[in-house]
């Protein structure tokens, strides 16, 4: 099989140079003035950003190709993340894969294991660039290190912070949001009784990784042994062990009988629930800066997500997508790949992207850039993250999360804690049988990449 | 004139029609063939062979070929990109038989699709009969019933769950204001329900037009005999045309039972993601979330291939107990 | 047939008029939501009046596409699916149900169980399929050995010859979606329908199969054609998962694609007024062929064969 597609890919190869054979040819029948643009080697790039997100790429991607002469970066949103993995997956089987992918942070072992990647830091030595990968802040590029280098490039990374309606706030007689949980509680069921808004807070999509996830991280508890299965696959789901996460989603199904906290459900955006002014509270990326600047319409901002009364905080771990290296491509395909990587690496461009998206600068470089422009002192919820991510000293717990096959047990945990919803079981209950079918997954993953 | 004159004629017995109907009849009664074969028909395989190739061949490049790729997963655990590759023998099926999960949707999935599949039919009935009865206006009709089925899924998905949503949608809110409950993210039912209603919605099109085709090829001569013997519309509706359309409606049970076990992870997809814990799961929904959203390929390969078989066994059994008794040489 | 019966009548309009409004609702819906500013189609609780700006959004989601390009992609696609299953499935039924011949029942299943996994489904081995159509030849030329022969005896690569990449082809969109036995299945329960004199008379006439297919069962066929034209237009027409993974290069792009591009992510401001506008402008050719289409639907057809 693997024969046949290096035979199916040099027969696609030929077939290009027949083709651009006879474009060459056509076009010196022609002039030979536009040739130039004709001989820049095609680099593509399948991405999973759509809406504005996908707008701002597609700049990023046009001003790349404008930046030099050789390449030329062709990029095409597959989708959604799982969409976009699919599509690869496929394309990959077949030999029709592109040299570069967006991948979301939970496939990451899917990504590392698969024997499809070339990792980044190699890619790069190969073609000759110098990347100080330590000038990349820490609990970022943590997320993706082997052998202490990241093996991506994270591209569009998160982290989940605590938005709030300031004029509900200041209505209830509060300046801001509390530190503690328990003063936040406090706060919204003030907000909820005393009748300024219906719902006090809206619950994310993906709550689990802003309020069970992160949580965990920033409370140095345990969701795996094995230092959340950074060092091996033998890992095992713990959170249902840990007091501290039980309570935590205790105190959600609390609230959400209470009224306090509101599910968007589906056909409806729970940031829209935010921004309309339904409710007073969401805790969501960072990255939601985009969409609640342009459409909230009430004096809205953000804080750090809040921490149990008397424990000393961690830092949360991110979220979002990493640039990948497929294998299979020819080596001038990599050289444009490299180039486009060290260009999206540069402080400037990572500046312009964190200021037009909302996610997180991933150098120190470009960090020190925007706030020596005093971006920050005009945009103070934008360091909110940053802040966030560099707080305190990085644990086994708080690094990240390394679970293979990690979106299927991130499905069942979902699926669980739904049964908290609907009142069909404890908290105890759906964080124990997320655990025991989750490790189901683990162990399923250990057995197929055992030795690796 | 009493009802079983007519409805024997479906099984081919002997019946005996009053005479201007039993005139129409005559020479139209069932006569023995070969299931699903005409009893005046032709003998020239070569021909029947090369009428066949197109289809045979494109399913067989693209629905034979892929489906065994797919299905002989079922065996294995795989890595997506397909570079480590295990046999597990049947612990995949295993496994799927054994979780409660797993059982729990497959049974919603069978009343889902059985209550769906009859909701959808009658109500399309309903729709077509008023249609076929009408004069005035039934060109727009016809066109105004069936233009929702126009508007991309992605977009009427979204709809529905919009529709519905309890914290915004006008439909959610119009329910409120009656004094009920209404939540599909916390009450199962709520969502079973929900999901009931967006697929009935999403198919009654179909079933719709397939039944308006069908009613107006019932034969003039034969409501007009009947109306001869004085039997009023309703009763013409279930006398002549009903036993008439059996075939459309024989294909449409078939066809809303495919539709609700193998179709309609989409509109799920849109309307409530299978939620909440999992009560709205239905196989279907599993396969696509397994396969294509988690790329656990073997589990959904296994899964895929449980669904086909109960839906042959289905289907056999459909057309042993109901293709009898349907009346086909009109 | 003329009759008078009053109270049926109100019935049955009550009846259409209640299903109209019932099926229209999320429609309405969208219409409302197009014709909203982004401020606007954020509010809580929704509001049940349009707004005026269904004309601006739909400019704006029309520039923000390349839907020219998208619809043309969409016809070539779904006119290719529609006259594609047609054709087979029309000849296939035909076959199925006039032709006397061995293993007539096993061709019937064969083709009957395709309903029975759609592509979503099985969406990754298919993409292999379509992306190398010739693999499937290639392993039973060399399982035979014939690869082996031809080559000896005239020194050609067999192999090389069996190369067919459907990847971002129109070809390549259309066959898979046409690989389903619904619409064989449908025709075959019309066909059986058809009285058995008129096949007789024609025999008696002399009239081969093929005379036969064209000259009576295709015209019968009318309205069964007509349905199952808007069905299979909606269909190919609507299509999203396939397209979306199956095509790399933005041009081949369809335009329920584009559609999906408007919709908006997590992480962005949500323009639901731009997406329902587009849809609209994107529900258009389907919506004209259910206007065109409906009109075959005339009363009589079987009546006039007899």
């Amino acid at each position: 099989m693997k024969r046949e597609v290096h035979q199916r890919r040099r027969h696609r190869a030929s077939n290009k140079i027949l083709a651009a054979g006879v474009a060459v040819s056509l076009l010196s029948l022609q002039m030979a003035g536009s040739a130039f643009a004709q001989e820049r080697v095609k680099v593509e790039w399948w991405h999973a950003l759509g809406g504005r997100l996908g707008d701002i790429v597609a700049e990023l991607v046009t001003d790349f190709n404008a930046s030099q002469d050789k390449y030329e970066l062709v990029a095409t949103h597959k989708g959604n993340y799982e969409e976009n993995m699919a599509a690869m997956v496929a394309a990959y089987r077949v030999g029709q894969q592109p040299t570069l992918i967006q991948a979301a942070e939970r496939g990451f072992m899917t990504m590392l294991n698969s024997g499809a990647v070339i990792p980044v830091p190699e890619l790069m030595e190969q073609q000759g660039y110098d990347i100080d990968w330590d000038d990349f802040v820490a609990p970022v590029s943590g997320f993706f290190l082997v052998d202490g280098v990241p093996a991506a490039l994270p591209f569009n990374s998160s982290t989940p912070i605590f938005w709030y309606n300031g004029d509900m706030f200041k209505q209830a007689g509060f300046d801001a949001p509390g530190e503690t949980w328990q003063d936040v509680e406090k706060q919204l069921y003030a907000i909820k009784e005393q009748g300024i808004s219906s719902c006090s807070m809206a619950l994310a999509n993906d709550f689990f990784w802003s309020l069970i996830e992160n949580y965990s991280a920033i409370h140095d508890q345990p969701y795996g042994t094995l230092a959340n299965g950074f060092d091996g696959l033998a890992t095992e789901f713990v959170f249902n062990k840990s007091p501290l996460v039980v309570g935590q989603l205790e105190r959600l199904a609390k609230w959400m009988d209470g009224g306090v906290l509101q599910i968007a459900g589906q056909g409806l955006s729970p940031e829209q629930l935010f921004t309309s002014g339904t409710c007073a509270t969401y805790v969501a990326s960072t990255a939601a800066h985009a969409g609640i600047s342009s459409t909230a319409p009430f004096a809205w901002s953000a804080t750090y997500l809040p921490h149990e009364e008397g424990i000393e905080p961690k830092n949360s771990t991110i979220g979002g997508g990493a640039l990948w290296v497929l294998k299979g491509e020819k080596d001038e395909e990599y050289a444009g790949a490299a180039a486009f990587i060290d260009y999206v690496a540069s402080p400037e461009v990572q500046a312009w992207w964190s200021s037009q998206t909302g996610y997180v600068p991933v150098t120190n470089a470009a960090y020190d850039m925007l706030k020596a422009d005093g971006y920050f002192e005009e945009n103070p919820t934008r360091e909110i993250a940053i802040l966030q991510l560099g707080r305190g000293e990085p644990t086994e717990n708080s690094r990240g999360f390394r679970f293979g096959n990690h979106n299927q047990s991130m499905q069942i945990l979902v699926e669980e804690i739904q049964g908290v919803w609907t009142g069909q079981q404890t908290a105890q209950q759906a964080l124990d049988n997320a655990a025991a079918r989750g490790n189901e997954i683990l162990r399923q993953y250990e057995q197929l990449h055992a030795g690796q | 004139m009493p009802d079983s004159n007519v409805t024997t004629e479906m099984g081919g017995a002997t019946a005996r029609p009053p005479i201007a109907l039993g005139l129409a009849l005559t020479r139209l009664l069932p006569r023995t063939s070969e299931s699903g074969l005409k009893t005046a028909h032709f003998r020239k395989p070569w021909i029947a062979a090369g009428l066949l190739a197109p289809q045979l061949l494109i399913l067989l490049f693209f629905f034979f070929i892929p489906s065994y790729k797919a299905l002989s997963l079922a065996f294995v655990q795989v890595d997506p990109f397909g570079a480590r590759e295990i046999f597990v023998g049947f612990e995949n099926f295993s496994r799927l038989l054994m979780s409660p999960d797993y059982q729990r949707s497959a049974f919603f999935t069978l009343w889902f699709t059985a209550v769906q599949a009859f909701v959808t039919i009658a109500l399309a009935m309903l729709f077509a009969f008023a249609t076929d009865f009408v004069i005035r206006g039934r060109g727009i009709y016809k066109s105004v019933i069936l233009m929702p089925y126009a508007i991309a899924p992605v977009i009427s998905g979204v709809l529905w769950a919009f529709l519905f949503n309890p914290a915004v949608g006008p439909m959610a809110q119009f329910i409120h204001s009656l004094g009920l409950p209404w939540d599909p993210n916390r009450r199962p039912f709520d969502a079973q329900m929900l999901v009931i209603v967006a697929t009935v919605w999403k198919h009654i099109c179909y079933d719709y037009i397939f039944l308006v085709a069908a009613l107006l090829a019932v034969p003039h001569s034969l409501l007009e005999a009947a109306k001869l013997d004085g039997a009023r519309p309703v009763r013409r509706f279930f006398t002549i045309s009903l036993p008439l359309i059996t075939p459309t409606i024989f294909f449409l049970i078939v066809m809303n039972v495919v539709y609700g076990l193998f179709e309609t992870f989409g509109i799920i997809d849109a309307v409530t993601k299978g939620g909440p814990a999992g009560a709205t799961n239905t196989l279907v929904y599993k396969v696509f979330q397994d396969g294509f959203v988690q790329l656990n390929l073997g589990s959904s390969a296994a899964q895929s291939v449980i669904l086909m078989i109960v839906a042959i066994l289905f289907t056999v059994l459909q057309f042993r107990a109901l293709e009898r008794k349907v009346n086909y040489q009109v | 047939m003329i009759e008078r019966n009053l109270g049926l009548t109100i019935f049955c309009h009550a009846v259409l008029l209640l299903g109209a409004a019932a099926v229209c609702l999320p429609l309405y819906f969208a219409f409302v939501a197009g014709s909203l500013t982004l401020q606007e189609v954020q509010q809580t609780p929704f509001p049940w009046v349009p707004g005026t700006h269904f004309f601006d959004n739909i400019v704006s989601a029309w520039n923000q596409g390349n839907f020219s390009r998208l619809y043309f992609n969409s016809l070539v696609v779904t006119i290719g699916i529609v006259i594609g299953k047609l054709s087979i499935s029309l000849i296939a039924a035909f076959a199925i149900t006039y032709f006397r011949f061995p293993f007539r029942m096993t061709a019937f299943w064969l083709i009957f169980v395709s309903l029975m996994l759609p592509v979503e489904v099985r969406i990754i081995p298919t993409y292999e399929a379509v992306a190398d159509a010739g693999a499937p030849l290639r392993w039973l030329f060399s399982a035979t050995g014939l690869s082996g022969l031809i080559e000896t005896v005239s020194g050609y690569r067999i192999e090389a010859a069996l190369q067919w990449n459907m990847i971002n082809s129109y070809g390549g969109l259309i066959l898979p979606l046409i690989a389903s036995a619904s619409a064989t299945f449908l025709f075959r329960q019309f066909f059986l329908t058809v009285p058995e004199e008129l096949c007789e008379a024609a025999r008696l006439d002399g009239a081969g199969p093929v005379k036969f297919f064209f000259d009576i069962l295709l015209p019968l066929s009318r309205a069964n054609i007509a349905a199952l034209s808007i069905i299979l237009f909606l269909f190919g027409w609507n299509q999203y998962l396939w397209p979306l993974l199956f095509t790399t290069d933005d041009s081949m792009a369809t335009a329920i694609l584009g559609l999906k591009d408007l919709v908006p992510v997590a992480d962005t401001a949500p323009a639901w007024n731009i997406a329902m506008a587009a849809a609209f402008f994107v529900m258009l050719p389907p919506a004209v062929i259910i206007l065109v289409m409906q009109r075959w639907f005339t009363k009589g057809l079987v009546d006039s064969g007899k």
